[in-house]
């Protein structure tokens, strides 16, 4: 019975693990799929504006496919920096309540 | 080409070492599948690397934007973008909820037959469409680079590859492919200075030189991909199709945590990255000191760009320098293509093994011992069916099969993973919907394009990610729905759920 009740509270913290991933996740998933698929579009059908130059030689399309491998660089080091603090801690008390338990 | 073949007869040597040590660490099924789970972040990091960038990364990205400008960078960006995708959705359920392959985590989630029999299908039709053209593609490459003909290319490549798999398993393989990202991003780095040192370390004067050589329209996209639909697919099937392939999923399970598992990613990013980033100015570079004419001449699709820019940076054709640096990197391009064969026969030879074999064939009713003799036996089985599929390919065209794979993994392999670990409702019925509607949907769509019809084609896109994925989702999505409703998956999916996200399951 108390086994139950353990696994039950287990199952609800790592519901709530869950959610709290997706609400992450979600606008840093939306944030590289518009920055790179965004980047293809303008490539395939805004031609003239990739070819604006901004630094000498440098003109906006190669600017934007650097910034994608910057933009890509800097979600993985927070995307782990939040993974560190926030979820292994809920991960890990949500395996905790559950060890010993009898399904 | 003698510099080529002695640098290449040391890393032989250098590999084969490896194995042998590797072979005498390797008794158990967990031992040949996954290293034991015992290796660090910085370790896989490494070995994804090597497993990742294929010879059409290593040499065709320099190639692509040496011939074509932007697009060649385009091709280089979207293999890292593809990393956020294995990241944030992938790499760390794999590692919590499977043991040794995508096999394991379907058959936990859905603990059915039929839905492991469609994730090994899943797997085996991605490796093999992705193994056979590289096969080919090492026929070619090692006849180009040293001379020898392309059917003993091929066996040479294939019997490699075969005695590291076969006896040193998932160590030895993971040790080759640090060797050569080693040595590739050795490479790399080395080429890079030696070309910046020639323009005062401003980057920014290769695109000046090559814009004045080769006019305005070399900066700018559009002049390989020519359908901007097409670029928007090959774009999609990268960075969703990475997360589908199984050879790469394989390698979340060599590490003993999720949180290993994460780090490694993000070494692979920065080790990877780097060397994508890299290979738009070696084109760049290559087309300004070499000369678009040159790199033509030698190969048409532009793959000796980088060799040839090594050549030059070395002094010049001729030069001890010269052949020197031509010899480093072409035989780190041989290494190369050996890595990544060495894990595509890895991850077959487990599906086969450990999932066709062992649990579906046997209901896991099979001794741990006998288990790695199969998958060693699977392993010979497998090389010796990719050499004599290597050598049938010679001429024949295998651009269908090379955009297959990742189209496969993205349409059929990523909407089938990511509904088991996300969503309650999914089921046996689900997986085999998806599987078939993204299988079949990207082998039609593919047979029916200019890959394989040229300008006879009924269908406008190379690659037909931006279709066949939609559609995967969809047959995953009415498969689910059609398919009477499993109360007993559903009510699992809490416990699944728990050990996806903390790796341990309610006792």
């Amino acid at each position: 019975m108390r086994g139950d009740r353990r696994v039950e509270a287990a199952h609800a913290a790592v519901r709530a693990l869950v959610a709290a991933k997706i609400r992450f996740l979600l606008p840093m998933t939306i944030i590289y799929i518009v920055g790179y698929v965004g980047l293809t579009v303008v490539a395939g059908f805004a031609k003239d504006v990739m070819a604006i130059k901004i630094v000498g030689p440098l003109n906006i399309g190669f600017a934007l496919i650097a910034l994608n491998y910057l933009l890509s660089w800097a979600l993985a080091l927070i995307y782990e920096r939040v993974a560190n603090r926030v979820f292994d801690p809920l991960s890990a008390a949500a395996a905790e309540s559950v060890r010993g338990a009898v399904r | 080409m003698s510099i080529t073949l002695l640098i290449f007869l040391l890393i032989l040597i250098v590999t084969l070492g490896i194995t042998y040590w590797a072979a005498q660490r390797t008794k158990t099924a967990s031992d040949f599948y996954a290293a034991d789970s015992q290796l660090t972040a910085a370790q896989n990091g490494f070995a994804l690397a090597g497993d990742w960038c294929s010879a059409a990364a290593f040499l065709g990205f320099s190639g692509l934007t040496a011939l074509y400008g932007m697009d060649g960078a385009f091709y280089a960006l979207g293999p890292l973008v593809a990393f956020c995708t294995v990241l944030f959705l992938i790499a760390e359920p794999l590692r919590n909820s499977g043991k040794y392959t995508l096999g394991d985590v379907i058959r936990s989630r859905m603990q059915t037959r039929s839905s492991l029999l469609a994730a090994i299908a899943g797997t085996i039709v991605v490796n093999f469409a992705y193994l056979m053209p590289q096969m080919a593609g090492a026929g070619v490459l090692v006849r180009l680079l040293t001379g020898i003909s392309y059917d003993w290319a091929v066996i040479f490549v294939g019997v490699s590859m075969i005695v590291y798999v076969a006896f040193g398993g998932m160590l030895a393989t993971t040790w080759v492919q640090i060797v050569k990202a080693v040595l590739m991003l050795g490479a790399g780095a080395i080429v890079l200075v030696m070309a910046l040192s020639l323009v005062h370390f401003n980057p920014l004067t290769l695109f000046a030189d090559t814009e004045a050589k080769y006019g305005a329209g070399y900066l700018l996209p559009g002049n390989y991909l020519k359908n901007p639909f097409d670029q928007i697919s090959l774009g999609l099937g990268y960075v969703l199709g990475l997360a589908g392939l199984p050879h790469v999923m394989t390698r979340f399970y060599t590490v003993p945590d999720a949180k290993t598992a994460r780090r490694s990613v993000v070494w692979v990013m920065f080790l990877a990255g780097a060397f994508f980033a890299g290979t738009t100015l070696f084109g760049l570079a290559a087309a300004d000191f070499v000369g678009q004419d040159a790199i033509r001449a030698a190969d048409k699709g532009g793959n000796l760009a980088l060799p040839l820019l090594a050549q030059h940076l070395g002094g010049g054709k001729g030069s001890v320098g010269g052949e020197l640096m031509l010899g480093f990197v072409a035989a780190v391009a041989v290494a190369t293509i050996l890595a990544v064969v060495s894990a595509l026969t890895l991850s077959t030879s487990s599906s086969i093994a450990h999932d066709f074999y062992v649990n579906w064939l046997k209901g896991g009713q099979v001794e741990g011992r006998q288990e790695v003799w199969i998958a060693r036996l699977a392993a010979v089985i497998i090389g010796v069916l990719a050499i004599a599929l290597g050598i049938l390919a010679q001429g024949v065209n295998v651009a269908v099969l090379v955009i297959l794979a990742i189209c496969v993994a993205a349409s059929a392999n990523f909407p089938v993973l990511v509904l088991s670990l996300f969503w309650r409702r999914f089921n046996t019925g689900g997986v085999i919907g998806g599987m078939t509607a993204g299988l079949v949907s990207s082998v039609a769509l593919a047979m029916i394009g200019p890959a394989m019809r040229g300008s006879d084609a009924l269908w406008p896109l190379v690659n037909p990610t931006i279709v066949s994925l939609p559609i995967g989702f969809l047959g995953a999505a009415l498969g689910s729905l059609i398919a009477a409703r499993d109360l007993e998956n559903e009510k699992r999916f809490d416990a699944f759920l728990l050990q996806v996200h903390t790796g341990r399951a309610p006792e």
